[in-house]
């Protein structure tokens, strides 16, 4: 019993010399210099500015996503969704027709080069058959006379 | 949600305090200074929407956060270590009176024509260097409890560990702080 009122006392004079003490470390801290206390003033500043732009941003995209409409009702998502879907899928879509019409474009001009050679080929006055010739490969091969 | 006005009061309410634990933990005005400044940026920015009351508590805790971002960036983790060996300190608490200090404060501080501007202006810069000597873990418990004002509960949660641990940080930086002062020859 004695013990425990002991420690109580002990527990009261801590608190009463830490309030004390915790006073004077107050005391001498409200005479910081000026350049620092100045320092803090331009902090706490710039602090309520970035809350400021936080809010601000924070209120900008919660009615982002409710749209009001003219007859006052509200819709969450409307046009503007519907639009920033579009403006992310529109670049794909015009991504894949371009590459299909570029490989319809490569496979006309090859289609035309063939077609060119063969009628060069069949309007020539040397048979077609010639150039499988053995002997016509030995003559274009050997020099000329 | 916390308007700019209450922001703006708890902010200066709080700025020369943290300052003042920063640069005990931290030794140094300029770093303290990022460190605060980063600390209210922090809080403004990102805790913004909850309300007044619970700024103080997130605040310590942003703080506490920065000051150990700070550590790790100047690589210097092993310093703080050290100075956490408070757990393994000797308990020295009866070896004087606790009672003989708080009576020899208030004798020597407690009037304020008792003593000229000079000496109490000593005192004051004696008992400062006394608190930045404590080990960092007492520190911080005497300052957040007895400065900042948390209770014991508070001040638990804000360090990390149990309100036991709280208790015995504070009875110990207590006991440090009276048996300095009394060393130093503050006597009644």
């Amino acid at each position: 019993m004695t013990s425990q009122i002991d420690a109580q006392e002990t527990e009261l004079l801590q608190t009463r010399l830490s309030a004390r003490l915790a006073a004077l470390l107050g005391e001498q801290v409200s005479a910081l210099p000026h350049d620092i206390t100045e320092r803090l003033r331009v902090s706490r500043e710039q602090a309520v500015v970035r809350a400021r732009i936080a809010r601000r941003h924070a209120e900008t995209a919660s009615a982002s996503t409710v749209v009001a409409l003219p007859g006052g009702l509200a819709v969450f998502g409307g046009p503007s969704a519907w639009w920033q879907r579009m403006a992310n899928v529109l670049p794909l879509l015009v991504l894949v027709a371009g590459l299909l019409l570029i490989e319809h474009w490569t496979a006309r001009e090859q289609v035309l080069a063939a077609a060119d050679i063969d009628t060069v080929l069949l309007s020539d006055d040397l048979p077609p058959g010639a150039y499988a010739d053995p002997g016509f490969a030995e003559f274009l091969k050997s020099p000329p006379p | 949600m916390a308007t700019d006005k209450e922001l703006s009061d708890f902010l200066k309410s709080v700025e020369k305090r943290a300052f003042k634990r920063t640069v005990y933990a931290v030794r140094g005005d300029d770093a303290a200074l990022d460190i605060v400044q980063d600390a209210m940026i922090r809080l403004a920015e990102k805790y913004v929407d909850r309300p007044a009351a619970e700024l103080p508590l997130i605040f310590q805790r942003i703080l506490s956060n920065a000051t150990m971002d700070w550590f790790r960036r100047q690589k210097v983790r092993n310093a703080v270590m050290t100075n956490l060996s408070d757990f393994e300190g000797s308990d020295e608490q009866g070896d004087f009176d606790l009672l003989e200090t708080l009576e020899a404060v208030e004798g020597t501080l407690g009037t304020e024509s008792a003593s000229d501007t000079v000496s109490r202006s000593q005192i004051l810069a004696l008992i400062d260097g006394q608190v930045a000597e404590l080990p960092a873990r007492q520190r911080e418990a005497f300052l957040l409890r007895y400065w900042e004002e948390f209770d014991v509960a508070e001040t638990a949660a804000l360090m990390g560990c149990s309100e036991g641990s709280v208790k015995t940080h504070c009875s110990r930086a207590v006991h440090a702080l009276a048996k300095a002062l009394r060393a130093k020859g503050i006597t009644p």
